[in-house]
């Protein structure tokens, strides 16, 4: 066994951006999925000097302490207005916004839709995992119907919560996007999709086609009290009726 | 042995025993230790079957942490990662633009005397300083701003980005960014959308980054009415925004000063890395006057602002180490730290950059401290005054935070009794009662809901305030 294990057979590794800090985030949860994937594409396309992150608020928002790029830490909501500015300002750089569901399709809803709507150059990674994640485990817009929260103990009703809100598909039909997929990271396959996804997205930043949204429909195995295992399978067996995978939009 | 065609290494101690890779791979190849456990008490995976490794990289792509290597005999693609791919030296865009240091005095040539509003002197002087980009919202009486802006078409000359935003909370928030990014960035506004700005105001205290926010004022609260008003004092220098913070509050009272006040608002919050505010009022912003333009200077390339603001967010250019824009510090000591820091400025603005017009302070027996739009009113007040004998002088806060304490102290030495005039119900007197320690008689006189006072109310209201004959 210990034969094989030489550098020059090497075929995956730890990308060198997602550094040595021990992540905080709980064990088998997606954001570390979708942090090392936002690091290998970054690392592939040889674009580390000249790609600028814009963290949430959320359960990503040290996302600045683990992938070694230029960061902004933006208030709760506001991450693709500051992305606005940064690629307005810099339109050589790769921007992209990293965002969970609160975030970006709640307190940040304004800010989301029009700046996907100016056509802003941006890439927006969502991460939709149907929670608060970082407060405890509070419903999230995306929260199922009869998904139990900190804050629907009992589960999601529509006469007291309303819907869930699925704000992709509302997003690809707005002019100013130029690809709006959904992608998960549940399995080796779903994790290849997903890398291809975000590698688009990030390419559509830096040749300006527009915005790109790249949502991942993720599991919160604390939040929805699961392990890891079961929470995927709870993602494959509820999430994906309401948020489908694949491409809403690609305009090549 | 020989047969094995893969195998993997896993981090036992960055593993959280998630068991998702246990599940993925195809050959149940990986196991959880039973017993064991790593530094972090994690049950971690290792390979409990190592020889039916085929090396099909599925458990390291679904693990969260990033702790499996993978590797394969022969191996299918070359290693792709280690060293980073560093981008081939690209010729200095930067360069080819630098020019001499510019001229930082706002004096300018005869031709660049002309005749304007208010507002759209902040617009033009903004360009001619070599802003990077304007970020703002409609709202009277402000929208000159943004309408002379998208009239001059700055991004065709200078470069210079102007984004109409879909709110002021959108709009402070591409100034934060922007200052985050070490350009010279602003955005104008008047009170319901400075209200909205509020925590844009906060982050950018938080994070230290130099930004000018104007707020043209009008009267409130609520809606309220689109006329003249100084009722967002309070905001504007106690803070506004959650947190222990200031911001340099600069307060014109003409076209000039609108001009002006934009070079020196960038100018220190660049020093201080702080935000400048120019609060303004419905009157100064409307008002037309003969205004002498800064000269255009250059914007600031990329390597000028790399070499200026090392702590910018920019890209790692030659991959110098990371630059975050934050304002979040969990550690309570850290953050105490930082907020002892941002202490330390304020106290340091507050020596450096306090100011204050004094007129006929020297043999004052009445002295009037106003500012902005009711600072102009006084003047004309103060000549009635002493047209009749009453010597009347003048403090005019130019900087209503830092706030001139001192100089109004001086001022009031030999004074009988102070008048604050402002357009709001009692703001700014709290400030001139603690500069004075309520050693003589300060009264306030007000005009409220957007009217604005005559050069008469106001004697009169120093006359029957204080007894004069
Ligand atoms: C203005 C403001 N309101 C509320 C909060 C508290 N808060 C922090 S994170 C969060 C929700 C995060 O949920 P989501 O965006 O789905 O991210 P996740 O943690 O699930 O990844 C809330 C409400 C805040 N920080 N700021
Ligand atoms: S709370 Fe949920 S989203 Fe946050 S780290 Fe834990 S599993 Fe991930
Ligand atoms: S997937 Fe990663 S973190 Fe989870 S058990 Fe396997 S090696 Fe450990
Ligand atoms: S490389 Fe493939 S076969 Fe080997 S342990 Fe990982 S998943 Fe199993
Ligand atoms: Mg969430």
């Amino acid at each position: 066994m210990n034969a094989i294990i030489q550098p020059q057979n090497r075929v995956y590794s730890r990308p060198s951006l997602l550094n040595d800090a021990h992540m905080h985030y709980c064990p088998g949860c997606s954001h570390g999925v979708v942090h090392k994937l936002v690091a290998e594409v970054i690392e592939d396309m040889g674009v580390a000097e000249n790609a600028i992150g814009v963290s949430p608020v959320g359960c990503a928002v040290f996302a600045y302490n683990y992938i070694d790029i230029d960061w902004l830490e933006a208030a709760h909501g506001r991450a693709t207005a500051m992305a606005t500015a940064v690629k307005r300002l810099m339109p050589d750089r790769l921007v992209f916004t990293y965002q969970g569901d609160g975030d970006f399709a709640a307190i940040g809803t304004c800010e989301s839709i029009h700046a996907c709507n100016r056509a802003e150059n941006i890439a927006i990674i969502f991460i939709n995992n149907a929670i608060y994640g970082m407060t405890g485990g509070q419903m999230a817009p995306t929260t199922l119907l009869g998904q139990k929260t900190a804050t629907c103990p009992y589960g999601r009703r529509v006469d007291l919560n309303g819907y869930p809100l699925s704000i992709t598909p509302l997003l690809a039909q707005l002019d100013g996007t130029c690809y709006v997929t959904r992608q998960s990271v549940h399995t080796p396959g779903a994790v290849r999709k997903a890398k291809a996804a975000i590698r688009k997205a990030f390419d559509n930043s830096i040749a300006c086609r527009g915005a790109s949204v790249v949502e991942i429909v993720s599991t919160c195995n604390s939040g929805w009290k699961m392990s890891p295992e079961k929470a995927n399978q709870w993602m494959v067996e509820h999430m994906f009726e309401k948020y489908p995978l694949g491409d809403l939009k690609s305009n090549d | 042995m020989a047969k094995n065609i893969g195998a993997v290494t896993i981090d036992s101690e960055r593993c959280k025993g998630c068991n998702l890779c246990v599940v993925a791979c195809p050959l149940g190849v990986l196991a959880l230790k039973g017993r064991e456990v790593n530094n972090r008490g994690y049950h971690f995976a290792y390979m409990e079957s190592p020889d039916k490794c085929i090396g099909c990289q599925s458990c390291a792509l679904v693990c969260p942490d990033a702790c499996i290597e993978v590797y394969k005999c022969p191996p299918t693609a070359p290693p792709k990662r280690g060293a980073l791919a560093v981008e081939a030296e690209r010729p200095d865009q930067g360069q080819a633009l630098q020019r001499e240091e510019p001229a930082t005095e706002t004096s300018a040539q005869p031709s660049n005397v002309t005749l304007m509003k208010g507002n759209e002197a902040l617009a033009v002087a903004a360009i001619r300083y070599g802003a990077d980009g304007y970020f703002g919202y409609p709202i009277t009486p402000q929208s000159e701003v943004l309408e002379r802006l998208e009239q001059e078409m700055p991004w065709e000359t200078t470069g210079m980005v102007v984004v109409q935003a879909e709110s002021e909370v959108a709009a402070i928030n591409m100034v934060y960014a922007g200052a985050s990014c070490g350009k010279a960035v602003f955005t104008s506004t008047s009170s319901p959308g400075f209200s909205l700005m509020q925590e844009g105001m906060s982050y950018m205290a938080a994070s230290e980054v130099p930004a000018l926010v104007i707020n043209v004022m009008r009267g409130g609260p609520g809606l309220g009415t689109i006329h003249p008003s100084q009722a967002d004092y309070f905001q504007a220098t106690k803070g506004g925004g959650h947190g222990d913070y200031h911001a340099i509050v600069l307060a014109p009272s003409s076209v000039q000063e609108m001009a002006d006040f934009v070079g020196l608002g960038w100018d220190l919050a660049f020093k201080y890395r702080c935000v400048s505010m120019i609060l303004a009022d419905g009157v100064i912003g409307q008002m037309m006057e003969k205004v002498v333009l800064p000269p255009q200077r250059p914007r600031r390339t990329d390597d000028e602002i790399r070499r200026q603001c090392p702590w910018a967010v920019t890209g790692r250019k030659g991959m110098r180490p990371k630059n975050v824009v934050t304002s979040l510090e969990l550690d309570d000591d850290k953050m105490e730290a930082n907020n002892l820091r941002f202490q330390a400025t304020y106290r340091l603005i507050e020596q450096n950059e306090t100011r204050c017009e004094l007129v006929d302070t020297d043999d004052c027996d009445w002295l009037i401290v106003a500012f902005g739009s009711m600072a102009r009113i006084s003047m004309k007040a103060m000549e009635l005054a002493r047209a009749r004998g009453i010597k009347v002088g003048m403090v005019r806060p130019i900087t209503l935070w830092p706030f001139p304490a001192e100089q109004i102290r001086k001022a009031a030495a030999n004074a009988k009794g102070i008048l604050v005039p402002e357009l709001d119900a009692g703001q700014m007197i709290e400030d001139v009662k603690l500069a004075v320690e309520c050693r003589l008689p300060v009264e306030h006189f007000g005009r409220l809901g957007g009217n604005v006072p005559t050069p008469d109310e106001i004697l009169d209201a120093l006359t029957r305030g204080f007894n004069i004959a």
